[in-house]
């Protein structure tokens, strides 16, 4: 109906303010597309344009805002609808989020942060020097034989999950009545044979999110070798490494062996053992990879000690978006191994909410444990 | 105010909703752009209670699909009815028929058990409304479905053809957000979000619902109950908890809040164990200063 509804002549200045309008909603990061617009467009022609609630009402419905974007919203519209416009945007003026903001070379992303003195975020986010390459060759072989053996017993059962809906099938299952009508035709009324549906086995899906920062480097290799055996057992698994960058590592694990893979990460992942930025990293990983790797079959592991340097604001953001779309999130913390330990550093907090099961990840037991949970 | 939209809040109102210009807005535009309405909202908030209203202000049938995890099109739209077909194809024995007929016969319009998709696209008395509830449940491959139905209006059904709507009918989709709702979905409906009631809102509908209850026992309720949702709990209580609760104190001959009765009834307005003994333990008392003061 929306394309239909002619605006009356004098209407053509609504429809550019609005058109103006709806492209400072996108400046600021507002999703409004073209169909909105004709939405919006259709709404007012049906209130009443000289009443300021009832225009700003209906435009909400009508740009389809969620919650988050009223703010944004109310903002703009005073603006502009009052004719109270600033030259300057300010919510132009803030610093772009998303893609822009990164950097793809090809194998890895880089987070450009030109904004601020280099000095001041190199102290910031990493504490330690950057780009100090850790000797990984030290990991034992009985170790890691250990570990492949264990996730191979549960690999199977590991990699696969029931769905709810029914599809048809041949051998076990619920008499599919639709299916088995059709075939009766078939065979002149008689009933051969009946046929079934059960429910099927979906994929599984896995992303692992990994801290290498230093406050867990003493669990880093047999939590990564963890991982790559993750990845053998399993073809959609997705692994990245971050610490005060996001790293797609899921390519520089060669099926071949643990200790190889190992070799090549250690070339491929910059500001090993450096700071965290927990909150960042997160939500670089929900702007760049939330609509092609999460879905509602996918379990994302993280792995963090939850001591970030970073905006715990910005990763309680990061995780509300990636409880809202995920099957379920595992946060592993190796401290939490220890009896003493209270999960009380602000990261961890702002995290905690939306996590699904906090587990202790600091040896090969709790791992055990690990896998009777997502098997 | 367009004329239009207070007339649709005040027979919203005259149908038992109190409904905030917001809402009466929303449906007056879902209404005149033949959009369905995405209405999304902590649960209490009244968001299914919208469509109720609306099909009992257009005196039109409610048609309710309840979206849950493994809904599938037999649920959904249509199913045959397997064992009418079966008794007919077993008559049908001990005549001699042709086989055609009898085909066209067990796969007639007789013989199909509507679901709620089919229902309500072929009603002929009018357009019904079509109450698509807590989709966020539904798996996202149905919402794609959904989609495709919610574009078109009808309904292709292999051994009979395709049914196109009789009326557009007027469709309000519901969702807890417990996921996100695809964005092409969205886009295709107008989107309302609704939050809790405000104080005179909440004190309305309690008065509508619960005539019995007294002016001064209604204002603390609700004084207690919005202050209430200030705090930090894990379930935040709806309107329908402080009905609940109104309901349960005007049972129990109570004409003013006390601390020993508000302990012993925090069951009907808090539903989850945490939330019960961390209210009252801590904020009970002072929830009551607050709700009893002069105001």
């Amino acid at each position: 109906m929306s394309g239909n509804s002619g605006l009356s002549p004098g209407a053509h200045g609504i429809v550019a303010q609005l058109a103006k309008f709806a492209g400072a909603l996108r400046g600021a990061g507002v999703r409004v597309g073209l169909t909105d617009e004709f939405d919006a467009a259709a709404a007012l022609t049906l209130v009443d344009l000289l009443d300021r609630a009832e225009v700003h009402r209906a435009l909400r419905i009508a740009f389809k805002l969620p919650r988050d974007a009223w703010e944004i919203f109310d903002r703009l519209f005073e603006e502009y609808w009052d004719g109270r416009r600033a030259p300057q945007h300010p919510a132009l003026q803030r610093e772009p989020r998303g893609p822009a903001q990164w950097r793809w070379d090809g194998e890895r992303v880089h987070l450009a942060v030109p904004d601020e003195p280099p000095e001041s975020a190199g102290e910031r986010y990493s504490p330690e020097a950057v780009l100090r390459r850790k000797p990984f060759d030290q990991f034992s072989e009985s170790e890691l034989a250990a570990m492949e053996k264990l996730l191979a017993r549960l690999a199977l059962k590991l990699a696969t999950l029931r769905s709810r809906r029914l599809v048809p099938t041949v051998s076990r299952g619920i008499v599919d009545l639709r299916r088995s009508f059709r075939r009766v035709l078939a065979s002149d009324g008689e009933f051969l044979k009946l046929a079934r549906r059960s429910r099927p086995l979906d994929e599984a899906r896995f992303v692992v999110l990994y801290d290498t920062s230093g406050s867990m480097d003493a669990y880093t290799r047999v939590l990564l070798a963890f991982a790559f055996a993750l990845r053998r057992v399993m073809k959609r698994v997705e692994i990245f490494a971050f610490n005060t960058r996001l790293v797609r590592v899921t390519r520089m694990i060669a099926p071949a062996g643990i200790p190889q893979s190992l070799i090549r990460l250690s070339a491929g992942v910059p500001d090993w053992s450096g700071g965290t930025r927990i909150g960042g990293c997160l939500a670089e990983f929900v702007t760049l990879y939330k609509q092609t790797l999460i879905d509602r079959n996918t379990t994302i592991i993280c792995v963090s000690d939850g001591l970030d340097h970073g905006d715990s604001v910005q990763l309680a953001g990061a995780m509300r978006e990636l409880r809202a779309r995920a099957r379920r999130i595992i946060w592993l913390n190796p401290l939490l191994g220890d009896p003493r330990y209270r999960p009380e550093a602000a990261g961890m907090r702002a995290a905690l909410p939306f996590v699904d099961h906090f587990r202790p990840a600091h040896n090969l037991e709790s791992l055990q444990g690990l896998l009777r949970l997502v098997a | 105010m367009n004329e239009e939209i207070r007339s649709t809040q005040a027979a919203m109102e005259r149908c038992g909703y109190i409904a905030e210009p917001a809402i009466a807005t929303a449906v007056y535009l879902a209404k005149e752009m033949q959009k369905p309405l995405l209405v999304e909202g902590e649960a209490g908030v009244g968001k299914t209670e919208i469509a109720k209203v609306l099909a009992r202000m257009l005196a039109t049938e409610l048609v309710r699909l309840q979206c849950y995890e493994g809904l599938d099109t037999n649920t959904a739209l249509y199913e045959w009815n397997y064992q009418r077909q079966l008794l007919r194809l077993k008559i049908a024995e001990r005549e001699a028929r042709d086989p055609e007929k009898l085909e066209q016969l067990i796969f007639g319009r007789e013989y199909l058990l509507e679901r709620p998709l089919l229902r309500a696209i072929t009603r002929r008395e009018g357009p019904a409304v079509l109450l698509i509830d807590e989709i966020d449940r539904a798996d996202e491959g149905f919402e794609a479905f959904l989609l495709e139905v919610l574009s078109d209006y009808q309904i292709t059904i292999p051994e009979l053809g395709t049914i196109r709507a009789e009326h557009v009918p007027l469709v309000v989709l519901t969702s807890n957000r417990t996921r996100e709702i695809g964005d092409a979905l969205r886009r295709r409906c107008l989107y309302l979000y609704v939050e809790h009631p405000g104080f005179e809102k909440e004190l309305r509908i309690l008065h509508s619902k619960v005539p019995g209850v007294n002016e001064q026992l209604a204002r603390t309720i609700t004084r207690f109950v919005q202050r209430l949702r200030t705090r930090d709990l894990r379930k935040r209580p709806g309107v329908a908890e402080t009905l609940d609760w109104t309901q349960a104190l005007v049972r129990l001959h109570s004409d003013a809040l006390d601390a020993e009765t508000v302990h012993a009834t925090l069951g009907c307005l808090l539903k989850d164990e945490h939330d019960i003994r961390a209210t009252a333990e801590e904020s009970v008392a002072e929830l009551l200063v607050y709700a009893t003061a002069p105001e």
